[in-house]
């Protein structure tokens, strides 16, 4: 390698002295490495409706949805934005904004939908 | 601040004794690791590993934690992107989580043959028991570890606090962190999980929201704007505003304060090279070499107008004597004559004479009757024209016919010349015309002028919109397009209908549109690229840029409107004059308080939860205790902690988001833990040191024995 210690610093050395079954041995090369569960399947697989209810776990706590009146801003620009344009789905503040928000390639519209998680997609 | 992450490797784990615990908090952005009993931890790094490529070797090596781009360039980086081991604040993918406490452990110093003292590390509130249970099992199994404890790192920072009288022991925490957003109740010094609320957004989401809107707002420099440049400047200039709708009012007038709000990125930008204007002595110089080379054309030119002069003459003369010698010369020897000459009889040798003398003519320069000759030729060319039919041989017929053909195909030309020739003339009149209006009244014909670009400019402007917005909305499948109201003309229209009847189904169930011939025809109507190219320029864009030209001459303040190209005039238009330093300066204005909105708001984002501030009206909702004073008493202790928690602004912002939600004059006291960002780390280490720690681990026997339900209901006790 080059650069010898600089880089010897950077890499992780495959074996350690104080561990038990290093992790070629664990995960040997070449073979697919284990499918790991996501958060959504461990939570699936904790079967959280077999426990009594008003126990907390990591599913109760969450928040509810929220009950403020919602703020609604520009997508672009970020100031306050009453009107809205049906064509395209966005907000805008005025109509300068609304000119830009016209001229916009379809990508872009896409892309600031996606921010707001409002974007329609396709499956 | 940027980060800063220790990643030196101690030397001296030797001397700590097996008993000392290690105490580690792992949390989604930085893993910290250290001694139980110290102040700070030894080492830390971003909870991250990457997996590349090397490129000589091409074997693939793990590096963990963000270091110095500079030093991956010998890493095809390409197909690995940093890897977390976190989805939302769980730990579900083991391995990288075995590189990270590998790398961890090495530089904390470890050697011999196992790691030999208990392990303290932090888990997010109500961590999922498989994913415990696998830690655990990490933790045992490879590393050797006598016993471990695990603990929440927001309660950890909580103690912490109440013990250097920060907040009090019935308080609540609220805790930002990198991809969660916690508010813990605290009751007589132990957290109660009942009343815990979660919001699943923190700052990781803050500083992709930012990254998403600097990439729409400059899309050229797209490529400057990764995620480590980007959490810098979050960092550096994101503020919390205590009222969003007034700052962004300030902002929307564009006030001096907004002016003095709005920071500048000024990207590394080399001006182009500016030309100098030429001195005079080049354009003196440069003049000169051009009359001289003009000089000698003009010579060349005439050199060979004379020689071709001297040519003609010489050939007229030969033929001139030729047609005397073949006087002298008889009838019957008139052939014998000319063999050798080239010509066959007197009336080719007349022609060519005639051929000669009139480029001789024509290169001397004299202007000749033109006009005159033109008739000449057709009176010439056409004699069988006169003639009547019945008259001529079939022969004769035919060149008849030729003949015409050619005389009224010559006479169209002559029409069309002539009225060139009178359009011109009539032009010139109008351009005096108008020449003497200007002059009487500058005024007024400027005025005018003005008005009329105006006119035709929205009348341009309104055909293109239709055209495209038609068009568009044609292009997209017919979907909306009709069905929004939208004025389509009459072209447009025909056209629904021809592909309105062409769809119908004809009744056989399979689709043979293409068949017959006439479906092609069909088809060439109702294509797009028909519609597009039958309206050339017209009158209008003609008489346009007629206008603006003129007022571009007269007028030295006009300024032409560029013509808005098709949905791309944002992108484009800069493009077309050179790029000046503005163009690299990156502008932070609204989108510094926008971003860390989202804490507040998280319907900004699309995530439909509470934010900040309505998460402690659920908390204490959640906890349904009926008693005033203990309520009182949680909102007098409100203590911030965790990372996200660095924006200014934020505690204000609390404070009123609560007391909103709080009867009037209920005491609110919110304040900021010591370090928001290390204090979970110092809390764990001042519980590992404390004598009742032991008492607080599991071991590997306990972990086998007792199975996972007891795993389960493992809870760390904060009353030391």
């Amino acid at each position: 390698m080059e650069a010898g210690l600089i880089n010897a610093e950077l890499v992780l050395p495959t074996h350690f002295s104080f561990k038990r079954i290093q992790i070629y041995e664990k995960y040997p090369k070449g073979q697919p490495r284990g499918r790991w569960k996501h958060l959504k399947q461990i939570l699936q697989a904790e079967n959280y409706q077999n426990f009594p209810t008003d126990e907390p776990n990591y599913v109760n706590i969450e928040s509810p949805p929220s009950m403020h009146p919602p703020l609604r801003i520009c997508d672009i620009t970020g100031f306050e934005a009453p009107y809205h344009d049906p064509r395209t789905n966005l907000r805008y503040a005025n109509t300068d904004v609304f000119k830009l928000v016209r001229s916009l390639p379809n990508e872009h519209v896409q892309r600031y939908l996606a921010l707001r998680n409002a974007a329609v997609t396709l499956k | 601040m940027p980060f800063v992450s220790q990643i030196k490797r101690q030397t001296d784990y030797n001397l700590f004794s097996s008993t000392t615990p290690i105490v580690i908090d792992n949390g989604a952005s930085n893993f910290r690791i250290g001694w139980a009993g110290e102040n700070d931890p030894r080492v830390i790094f971003r909870n991250i590993v990457q997996r590349p490529r090397h490129k000589t070797t091409g074997e693939t090596v793990s590096i963990v934690g963000d270091h110095d781009t500079t030093l991956l360039k010998y890493f095809d980086c390409s197909r690995s992107g940093p890897r977390s081991a976190f989805d939302s604040n769980v730990v579900y993918q083991f391995e990288i989580m075995e590189y990270i406490l590998d790398f961890g452990f090495d530089r904390l110093g470890a050697n011999g043959s196992e790691i030999d003292h208990p392990v303290l590390i932090t888990e997010c509130i109500l961590n999922p028991v498989q994913s415990r249970s696998k830690m655990a099992e990490l933790l045992f199994e490879t590393y050797g570890v006598p016993s471990v404890a695990f603990g929440v790192d927001a309660a950890f920072s909580y103690k912490y606090n109440q013990q250097h009288g920060i907040c009090d022991k019935d308080g609540l925490a609220i805790c930002p962190g990198f991809t969660t957003t916690h508010v813990i109740p605290f009751i007589d010094g132990e957290p109660v999980y009942k009343g815990c609320s979660r919001t699943n957004i923190g700052g990781y989401h803050v500083t992709d929201y930012l990254k998403q809107l600097l990439s729409l707002k400059y899309p050229h420099h797209m490529a400057r704007f990764t995620w480590e440049k980007v959490e810098d400047l979050k960092m550096e200039h994101c503020y919390i505003a205590t009222d969003y709708a007034s700052e962004a009012r300030l902002f929307q007038k564009g006030t001096k304060e907004a002016e003095e709000k709005t920071r500048c990125w000024q990207l590394p930008w080399v001006p182009p090279p500016i030309e100098e204007p030429p001195s005079e002595e080049e354009i003196a110089r440069k003049a000169a070499i051009k009359e001289r080379q003009g000089q000698r054309l003009r010579e060349m030119a005439e050199a060979k107008k004379s020689s071709r002069i001297n040519e003609f003459e010489n050939q007229l003369r030969g033929l001139e004597f030729l047609l005397q010698q073949l006087e002298k010369v008889e009838e019957s020897e008139i052939s014998y004559f000319l063999k050798d000459t080239g010509y066959v009889s007197r009336q080719e040798i007349e022609s060519a004479l005639a051929k000669v003398t009139q480029s001789l003519r024509k290169v001397k320069g004299e202007p000749k009757g033109e006009q005159a000759e033109v008739e000449e030729k057709t009176d010439e060319k056409y004699p069988l024209v006169n003639i009547p039919d019945n008259m001529l041989t079939p022969d004769q017929l035919r060149e008849k016919r030729r003949q015409m053909f050619l005389k009224t195909t010559s006479d169209g030309r002559q029409r069309a010349k002539q009225k060139r020739v009178e359009e011109d003339l009539e032009r010139e009149r109008k351009n005096q015309l108008d020449e003497k209006k200007r002059l009487e009244n500058p005024e007024l014909y400027l005025g005018e002028m003005r008005t009329k670009y105006k006119e035709l400019c929205e009348k341009v402007e309104q055909r293109k919109r239709l055209k495209t917005n038609g068009n568009n909305s044609n292009g997209n499948g017919m979907s909306g397009g009709v069905g929004r109201g939208e004025r389509l003309n009459a072209a447009q229209r025909e056209r629904m209908r021809l592909l309105t009847t062409a769809a119908f189904d004809r009744g056989k169930g399979e689709d043979n549109f293409g068949a017959k011939d006439e479906d092609w025809q069909l088809y060439k109507l109702m294509s797009k690229d028909n519609d597009e190219d039958d309206e050339g320029p017209d009158e209008d864009e003609t008489e346009l840029s007629r206008v603006s030209s003129r007022l571009q001459e007269i007028d030295p303040t006009f300024v032409p409107k560029p013509e808005p190209g098709p949905s791309q005039s944002a992108a484009d238009t800069p493009r077309s004059r050179p790029l000046t330093k503005e163009d690299f300066q990156i502008l932070l204005g609204v989108e510094r308080f926008r971003c860390p909105e989202i804490l507040f708001h998280p319907n900004l984002v699309g995530i439909d939860q509470a934010g900040l501030d309505e998460m402690a009206g659920v908390s204490m909702r959640r906890l349904s205790s009926k008693d005033q004073v203990l309520d009182e008493r949680l909102t007098n202790s409100i203590l911030m902690t965790g990372g996200s928690c660095l924006y200014p602004g934020l505690s204000e912002r609390i404070e009123a988001g609560i007391r909103m939600i709080r009867p009037c004059g209920s005491p609110i006291k919110v304040v900021r833990a010591l370090d928001p960002v290390l204090d979970a780390w110092r809390g764990a280490s001042l519980y590992a040191d404390a004598v009742q720690f032991p008492q607080q681990v599991f071991s590997r026997m306990d972990y086998f024995e007792k199975g996972e339900d007891w795993l389960r209901r493992y809870q760390f006790q904060y009353t030391l």
